[in-house]
């Protein structure tokens, strides 16, 4: 890994006082605080995601990883804070989020597939319904992106005859049908069986090697490694680290994310 | 016990009791139509945020279902007139059978759109879908399937229901056994005549039910 990203807390300065008019990261967080009643979940976050770049964010359960990146596409509002991706301020009421998350893919924990549609159907909704795109084309372009998934053979197929390895690529596909500018994996790999998770991050890393901005919320070290520009180790809410992945596996610097390594490496 | 019993009158009836099956079988069909529509316009109230729409829906819903049908039926009929409204007594019927299913289906309308998982909802809203594309696309279509049942339910009873149209000289199906138990004296065979009617009717029903379970089961989802 030559590149060397930003780390969290060097991005330009006068960006701060007027976010969005700078240029900014292709997700940029700045000073962002999220409370669940009295639960401060998210702390001053702050941290650039630059065009195909991909970050994964580990840290232990309840660390606020899943409800950072599912505040990205507004699935989760922020209290304060600047969030600006793709130049436009995420919670601006100028904002039409409707368009944004059009650019942003978003890859559930439990897939999450349409049950009443087949794999090609899911894949295709979105892009003639939200995207206009005439049915015949979206079709076409559906079955390529199953087979690059390795599902040509499933295209017919309801979510319920599929494995969820299978399920999973199938939600993958339905993200790049819509050609988005950034996706988003929240725990791809958690809801599966072991012997299917290699499945899934093989397209995951088909799909960082054509140059995706992702980030990508896993415990797959291997994954990490492999194609992640960067690690993002948090706890309580708050970016405790930050660093490649050969930093952050070989040298964490931190007590907390030493502790965390311990417990996922062990086995 | 049963050489009192007439089958020759209860033969000799049968064009009366076929008359009031049939107008029991419209008269269900049509407030069931409305009472679908009616049920439809009170969900959609029910599920909007502000509580402009919610408040008179869900006041009208718990004062349907506190109060007995009968009554319903008897404001209709008898206060509406006084209040300058005066309907003919199919058109009452229809509309008491309408109003109060209604306010049934609304809450099986509800129950089943609140019965799909919210990663329906949040994977539809992360594909930029629109209020309304993941209503039509996603929440109703999985909704329709886990609503037919208990309609269907609601169905069965509505057309049991329709015997208290009786008490407003409707003629169908209980007024014809009415009809025989007070022209002939034979409430025996009146009304367990009407009852084998009512239950040809529920197997009816009931059949359908099974049949449009098995169609969506059929039919992909979580087959």
């Amino acid at each position: 890994m030559t590149s060397n990203p930003k780390g969290p807390n060097d991005y330009d300065q006068s960006g701060m006082t007027q976010p969005g008019l700078t240029k900014t990261g292709m997700i940029d967080f700045r000073g962002v605080n999220k409370w669940f009643g009295a639960l401060n979940v998210l702390r001053d976050i702050t941290l650039s995601v630059e065009p195909r770049e991909v970050v994964v964010v580990c840290g232990p359960s309840g660390s606020g990883k899943s409800t950072l990146i599912r505040c990205i596409n507004g699935l989760e509002t922020i209290k304060d804070g600047h969030l600006i991706v793709d130049g436009q301020r995420v919670g601006d009421p100028a904002t039409n989020m409707t368009q944004l998350r059009t650019e942003i893919g978003f890859v559930f924990q439990s897939f999450n597939l349409y049950p009443h549609k087949t794999a090609l159907e899911n894949v295709t909704l979105a892009p003639i319904h939200v995207r206009k795109i005439p049915r015949a084309e979206a079709e076409q372009a559906g079955r390529v992106l199953l087979a690059k998934v390795g599902l040509a053979d499933k295209v017919n197929a309801y979510p319920a005859q599929l494995s969820g390895g299978q399920q999973q690529r199938v939600a993958i596909a339905r993200c790049l049908g819509m050609r988005p500018k950034i996706m988003l994996f929240d725990e791809p790999t958690s809801a599966l069986d072991p012997e299917m998770i290699s499945e899934v991050l093989d397209v995951m890393v088909a799909v960082a090697e054509e140059g995706m901005t992702m980030m990508v919320v896993t415990h797959e070290m291997g994954f990490a490694r492999k194609v992640a520009q960067r690690v993002v180790f948090m706890d309580a809410g708050a970016i405790v680290e930050s660093g490649t992945p050969d930093e952050f596996f070989s040298h964490p610097k931190t007590d907390r994310s030493r502790a965390f390594l311990s417990k996922i490496l062990r086995h | 016990m049963l050489e009192n019993f007439s089958f020759r009158t209860i033969v000799e009836y049968l064009p009366l009791f076929a008359q009031g099956l049939v107008t029991t079988v419209w008269l269900s069909a049509i407030s069931f139509v409305g009472a679908l529509v009616v049920g439809i316009v009170l969900c959609a109230m029910n599920l909007q945020r502000g509580w402009l729409f919610r408040a008179p829906a869900k006041a009208y819903i718990d004062a349907v279902r506190a109060t007995p049908l009968l009554a319903q039926l008897y404001f209709l009929y008898f206060g509406l007139p006084r209040l300058g409204f005066v309907l003919p007594e199919l058109v009452v019927g229809i509309l008491a059978l309408s109003l109060n299913s209604g306010a049934y289906i609304a809450e099986i309308i509800r129950a089943g759109i609140l019965s799909i998982p919210r990663g329906q909802v949040e994977a539809s809203v992360a594909s930029g879908m629109t209020y309304t594309q993941r209503m039509r696309l996603v929440v109703l279509p999985q909704a329709f399937k886990v609503t037919i049942p208990p309609l269907l339910g609601q169905a069965i009873v509505l057309v049991k229901d329709s015997a208290l149209l009786s008490l407003i000289s409707v003629a169908e199906l209980t007024r014809a056994g009415q009809l025989l138990a007070s022209d002939r004296f034979m409430p025996a065979e009146g009304f367990l005549t009407i009852a084998a009617f009512y239950l040809l009717l529920y197997y009816g029903l009931k059949a359908l039910a099974v049949l449009s379970g098995r169609w969506l089961g059929t039919a992909g989802a979580r087959a």
